[in-house]
């Protein structure tokens, strides 16, 4: 005899919390420039999501550190990061030490997540997968030089994904995309 | 006409699973214990194919599919995908197995002695049909030894090194987490040593034996000597949050040690599995020894053997042969076709010429 | 810290099957294929309730992406009737408590084997495709690891030179389905084992696939408007299927991809592959409400 059909389980809290987190960050990866909404604000939800005994995270922000450390990370030096949370980025010499990961295992280039303000400061031109011709942004409160930095530090395959966080609102770039700086 | 309504697959598949099941019937626990009981080897070689140690489950996954052994090894795997992994045991040192079973091939005798345990080894083969006439089958009683073996012995190869006839491995001190673990990470080649040993540990006996008895047979460069077999029991020690270590129980587990004697020290190979499966270690440590060196595509090199012992991926994907394939198939038969066709417009084209 | 801090409360199963770590590999996994579109990552793939080869790295996929509202379509050939499809399709549903359709415009999540439907994909969808052999070098290098490192070199001489073998031999290249697929102009990937005349609706299309192998444990995706170009020389150019002329004898559709009947009298009668569109099509006739999207192909065309 089979087993009559159970009820389906009901998603948890921290399920649906994560589920609808991932929903944004694939998007906004996928269409890079295009902002997408979180279930809030700020980097918890995305360390939830994404993050757990297999990773290793590095912290420039100290109030963030025991939101990852739940989760079972370790707490790792930036190069040796999977995840890397930049917080609001004050200069750019972190980013030289981003892993890249290798032509081998592109893979092993670092998911990294910092703040910004969408909507204000330089107009960033991008396109690339994800973008049908060219999409036109601003982004700002980042550094001087980011994007420079960013298009000199990636050799694609290798490279490194960036999330800007603003609010609760979540623009994704790939190292696929391409970024003049208008 | 129309197409008709789209429940016709649904209907299909649950009926077809109601026959398979209709067959054997339902069981109860008690059907469990039997299995478990009286079928202890093949319930090993059930949790050592799933990487999944526990009596009472593989009972169920036999009882549940019929003794299907595929289906009861994935049964058991995708189980164990519902599970947390909460600790990492610590490690077991070879000293340290509660042992039953130990012999060498290498040496008449060796320190700790060899100790027979139980075996068919020696049993003569004949098949027990007086039971079909009413009798009971009933072995003989044990004689207690007069001295009994010692339960702990090292391993032989530790005595090989002292007398400088191989050299050990490089102790690797990974701990804890940091442990590769092959059910949380894909195989990527060159293979980490934990992979390959843990792939070796869940490989699929039939496969295993395959690819071994090929090397055996000279597909590999190496000749195994059994060094030392071993079936124990091992203390699974792990540690309460509050610090104190304690045992969570004894698994039963095998292990081989195989050697060969090609250049001036003793090269080794090593396999270990959940419970007592010979064939498989013997033969997985044999693949062990042989794949240092071995060409690409050789069946005793770890992208061949690794890959093609995996039992879930390998009767998987031959089941999966089952399954339609007409869109693929119509999209060759129009390539095809279409050759066809060039080559025959070629050939008329061409005749007038000549 | 106590005991019961290590594990979980219990639950008889997880949502949508897979455990929450299971799930954020997938989810790390998943936004580096995005990252890279058409690079194979590695990824553990856990033994799921079906056996190997049938779709489970699919599943793996489906089952991290859903939400209780996520409506699902799975197809197999085409079908959404076809067993392993309605067999995946349940599962799903149970597991994830999902509502399912087979209305391709319905749809928030579709699975597939071996097809792309014909109606036009939206952004607000998610095509995941079930692989077998994620490697398009399977044919020219059998050893992972040597092909992984072609990858690497971008090293895709030998896979011209096949290609090139079998038009001087037979006038064309003979791969049917699963047709070598540069993506980004960097990766070559096979886009599954769908039929030519599918590999086209990847190109700059509007929604994100994923395609996951779980018996080789390798992810990979397009996102939305990334270049998929064939591999093809510029004299040779690419030909999908035969099928833009060919009518359907079930639904009286024409211009789709058909499966092929053979029929007692030695000839051929045709089937439209995407059942779907065949039940719409003949709802269509027999009602005049009409529930067809546009598709990628208009009178057999590619548009």
């Amino acid at each position: 005899m089979l087993a009559a059909p159970e009820p389906s389980p009901d998603p948890s809290l921290s399920e649906t919390d994560a589920n609808q987190t991932f929903d944004a960050l694939i998007w906004a990866l996928s269409r890079p420039g295009i902002p997408r909404g979180l279930p809030a604000a700020g980097e918890a939800r995305i360390i939830r999501a994404l993050l757990d005994r297999e990773c290793r995270a590095y912290s420039a922000d100290p109030l963030i550190l025991p939101e990852i450390m739940r989760t079972g990370a370790q707490i790792a030096e930036i190069d040796a990061a999977d995840h890397v949370f930049l917080g609001a980025l004050q200069d750019l010499a972190p980013l030289d030490r981003i892993a890249l990961g290798s032509d081998l295992y592109p893979d092993d280039g670092a998911t990294v997540v910092l703040r910004g303000q969408i909507g204000q400061g330089p107009g960033l031109r991008l396109s690339g997968p994800g973008i049908e011709s060219t999409l036109t942004v601003q982004i700002g409160g980042l550094p001087s030089g980011f994007w420079q930095k960013r298009r000199a530090l990636i050799r694609y395959p290798m490279g490194f994904e960036i999330f800007i966080l603003d609010g609760a609102a979540v623009i994704g770039i790939p190292r696929s995309t391409d970024i003049e700086v208008l | 006409m129309a197409y008709v309504a789209t429940r016709g697959g649904e209907r299909a598949i649950e009926q077809s699973e109601r026959l398979f099941r209709e067959a054997m019937g339902g069981f109860d626990k008690a059907r469990v214990t039997e299995i478990k009981q009286s079928l202890p080897y093949l319930i090993d070689r059930v949790m050592g194919e799933a990487s999944l140690y526990d009596e009472d489950l593989a009972a169920i996954a036999l009882a549940q599919t019929g003794g299907e052994l595929y289906e009861a090894v994935l049964l058991l795997r995708a189980w164990r995908t519902t599970q947390p992994r909460l600790q990492v045991a610590a490690p077991v040192e070879q000293e340290q197995l509660f042992t039953h079973r130990r012999i060498s091939a290498a040496f008449k005798d060796i320190p700790g002695g060899q100790v027979l345990g139980p075996t068919l080894d020696y049993a003569h083969r004949i098949l027990a049909t007086e039971v079909l006439q009413g009798a009971d089958y009933k072995p003989a009683p044990v004689d207690p030894a007069e001295a009994p073996s010692p339960a702990y012995q090292p391993s032989v190869s530790t005595w090989q090194a002292e007398n400088d006839l191989l050299d050990l491995p490089d102790p690797d001190g990974t701990e804890g987490n940091d442990i590769p673990d092959l059910t949380r990470e894909p195989l990527l080649f060159p293979s980490k040593r934990a992979h390959t040993l843990q792939s070796l540990a869940r490989a699929e006996t039939g496969g295993v034996l395959a690819l071994g008895y090929a090397a055996m047979r000279g597909y590999g460069q190496a000749h195994p000597t059994v060094n030392e077999l071993r079936l124990a029991e091992a203390e699974i020690e792990v540690t309460h949050p509050d610090g104190r270590s304690f045992s969570a129980g004894r698994v039963k587990v095998s292990q081989a040690e195989v050697v060969d004697k090609k250049g001036e020290k003793l090269g080794i190979g090593y396999a270990a599995t959940f419970g007592w499966n010979e064939v498989k270690c013997i033969a997985a440590a044999t693949l062990d020894l042989n794949s240092p060196g071995a060409d690409k595509g050789a069946p005793t090199e770890e992208e061949f053997f690794l890959y093609h012992t995996e039992g879930v991926e390998s009767s998987g994907f031959c089941i999966h042969f089952k399954l339609p394939h007409y869109v693929t198939f119509q999209s060759s038969l129009d390539a095809m076709r279409d050759a066809k066709a060039k080559k025959a417009a070629a050939n008329i084209a061409k005749e007038p010429a000549e | 810290m106590k005991l019961a801090d290590l594990t979980k409360p219990w639950e008889a199963l997880s949502y949508g099957f897979l455990d929450a770590s299971a799930k954020r590999e997938m989810r790390r996994k998943m936004l580096k294929s995005i990252a890279v579109p058409g690079c194979q990552m590695p990824y553990a793939s856990r033994e799921v309730p079906m056996a190997r080869g049938w779709g489970t790295g699919g599943l793996q996929v489906s089952l991290t992406l859903v939400n209780p509202r996520t409506r699902v379509k799975v197809i197999d050939q085409g079908a959404d009737d076809s067993v392993n499809a309605a067999s995946i399709r349940r599962f799903i549903a149970r597991v994830a408590g999902t509502p399912t359709t087979m209305d391709t415009l319905e749809a928030g999540l579709i699975q597939s084997r071996h097809r792309v439907p014909e109606e036009i994909l939206r952004d607000d969808q998610v095509l995941v495709l079930q692989v077998p052999n994620p490697e398009p070098l399977r044919s020219v290098q059998p050893n992972m690891s040597i092909a992984r490192q072609m990858h690497a070199d971008a090293d895709y001489g030998r896979m011209w030179l096949q290609l090139y073998e079998q038009i001087v031999r037979s006038g064309r290249v003979m791969q049917g389905a699963s047709y070598p697929s540069l993506v980004h102009g960097r990766h070559v990937m096979t886009p599954s084992p769908i039929p030519r005349w599918d590999v086209p609706k990847q190109h700059m299309a509007r929604h994100l696939t994923i395609l996951s192998a779980g018996r080789e444990k390798r992810i990979f995706a397009v996102p939305p408007f990334t270049r998929v170009e064939p591999l093809v020389f510029s004299d040779v150019p690419y030909k999908v299927e035969d099928h833009g002329d060919l009518t359907c004898t079930r639904s009286g559709t024409r211009g789709y991809f058909m499966n092929e009947i053979p029929q007692n009298d030695g000839t051929s009668a045709y089937e439209v592959s995407d059942s779907e569109w065949g039940v719409k099509t003949i709802r269509a006739a027999e009602d005049g409400g009409e529930t067809r999207g546009e598709t990628w192909y208009k009178d057999g065309k590619m548009s």
